[in-house]
């Protein structure tokens, strides 16, 4: 019934016998598959170079002015950042799985594909929970004025980015902190924030996916797209993993 | 390891069965709550050690099986591994440097390490002279042993 259950040997090489999912410059579809992986790898490699410019600012920053960094780390929610933790690591499992579903799904089967799109659909749903719990912590630290560089003390309104009159109702005290505490917000922002818009795009890319699974693109035959987003969400909940104790943990 | 069969046409990819990736997630989760707990515990410039070592467990974890990359061609896990090797460098040479930069005198306008007060090399010509004295044109003094 498909081309896909040709073997080399009776390949003819003409257009007519590709593969719907073989694009025409690839003679096999193993070809194709590791020409993408290879290609995943080099981009998620970019992506590791990528945050560790921010790593290692925050290992100056922290090596140069360690109290300010326990004390600053201290006003940050450890159990809403172990529950981030935890939310993206079972993120990764159901990813893992919608790959696995995939590696096996029988092409047409309707069962197989409902399979593949539950766990498409868990992922997004964990990743949607994790940016919820992150805006509340945000919501929190702005109106406590914890805030990056030149806004840190001035507790503000987090959606209308006003500042709150001091004794007004929403804005709590300053909590007494060391001089130069801006500097962790500040790390701690642009570190949270880009990982956060990661995050975004991953429920962008999961929803396509998603989409094309429903109509049936996917199966034990092509995988290929679940399995690199997937790799791409993997390097997000990597991330995390990194980002938690040093952000949260300092003791 | 070869994750193709003699067959050279078609895809074929090692599949982990539902167990093990259960399994996987369990030790992930249990890593967090040991690291969670250890943060508690106060062990000094160790516990950063810890949470950091704790966190490349997880990281090898994810890295090897949820991403596949134990089964999967070795020249990915080498562009993975190349990688972690320059962030090392980068982290090194960096935090190294960033280490070992003095503290700025401004009375004498000159970068003067904190631990051992030595001056900075390359010398200075100090801001404020006393009064009555006259410096020369390229009057420096000169550094012994501050080459670090």
């Amino acid at each position: 019934m498909s081309d896909t259950t040709h073997d080399a040997a009776h390949h003819e090489g003409g257009e007519h016998e590709h593969p719907k999912y073989l694009a025409h410059h690839f003679d096999t579809p193993v070809q194709q598959f590791d020409a993408a992986k290879l290609g995943m790898w080099a981009f998620l490699a970019q992506e590791l170079l990528f945050f560790s410019g921010l790593f290692v600012a925050y290992g100056i920053f922290r090596s140069w002015y360690p109290e300010v960094f326990s004390a600053a780390s201290h006003q940050l929610n450890r159990i809403m950042g172990a529950a981030n933790t935890i939310v993206l690591l079972f993120s990764s499992f159901t990813a893992a799985m919608a790959v696995r579903s995939a590696q096996m799904a029988r092409p047409g089967n309707a069962e197989d594909k409902r399979k593949t799109s539950i766990f498409l659909l868990l992922t997004i749903v964990c990743a949607f929970t994790f940016l919820i719990v992150k805006y509340f912590e945000y919501e929190h630290k702005f109106h406590l004025g914890l805030l990056p560089g030149k806004w840190f003390g001035t507790p503000r309104d987090m959606l209308s980015f006003d500042p709150i009159a001091a004794g007004a109702h929403g804005a709590h005290a300053l909590p007494q902190l060391p001089q130069k505490a801006h500097l962790f917000y500040s790390i701690y922002f642009v570190m949270t924030a880009i990982h956060g818009i990661h995050v975004l795009v991953g429920i962008g890319v999961f929803i396509w996916l998603w989409l094309r699974n429903e109509r049936g693109e996917f199966s034990k035959e092509y995988f290929t797209a679940i399995d690199l987003a997937a790799l791409y969400w993997h390097l997000v909940d990597l991330i995390w993993i990194y980002l938690f104790p040093l952000l949260y943990l300092i003791d | 390891m070869s994750e193709h069969a003699n067959d050279d046409y078609h895809v074929h990819s090692h599949i982990s069965s539902v167990k093990f990736y259960l399994g996987i997630f369990a030790t992930l989760i249990a890593c967090t709550i040991l690291t969670v707990a250890l943060s508690y515990v106060h062990l000094g410039p160790l516990n950063l050690a810890v949470a950091v070592v704790i966190a490349s467990l997880k990281a090898a974890l994810v890295v090897m099986f949820f991403m596949h990359l134990k089964y999967d061609r070795t020249f990915n896990a080498l562009i993975f591994v190349i990688t972690l090797m320059f962030i090392g460098v980068f982290f090194a040479y960096t935090i190294n440097d960033t280490g070992h930069r003095g503290q700025l005198d401004s009375a004498q306008g000159t970068m003067r390490d904190v631990a051992t007060g030595k001056d900075a090399p390359g010398g200075f010509t100090p801001l404020t002279m006393p009064a009555g004295t006259h410096a020369a044109p390229g009057d420096t003094k000169k550094v012994e042993g501050a080459h670090h």
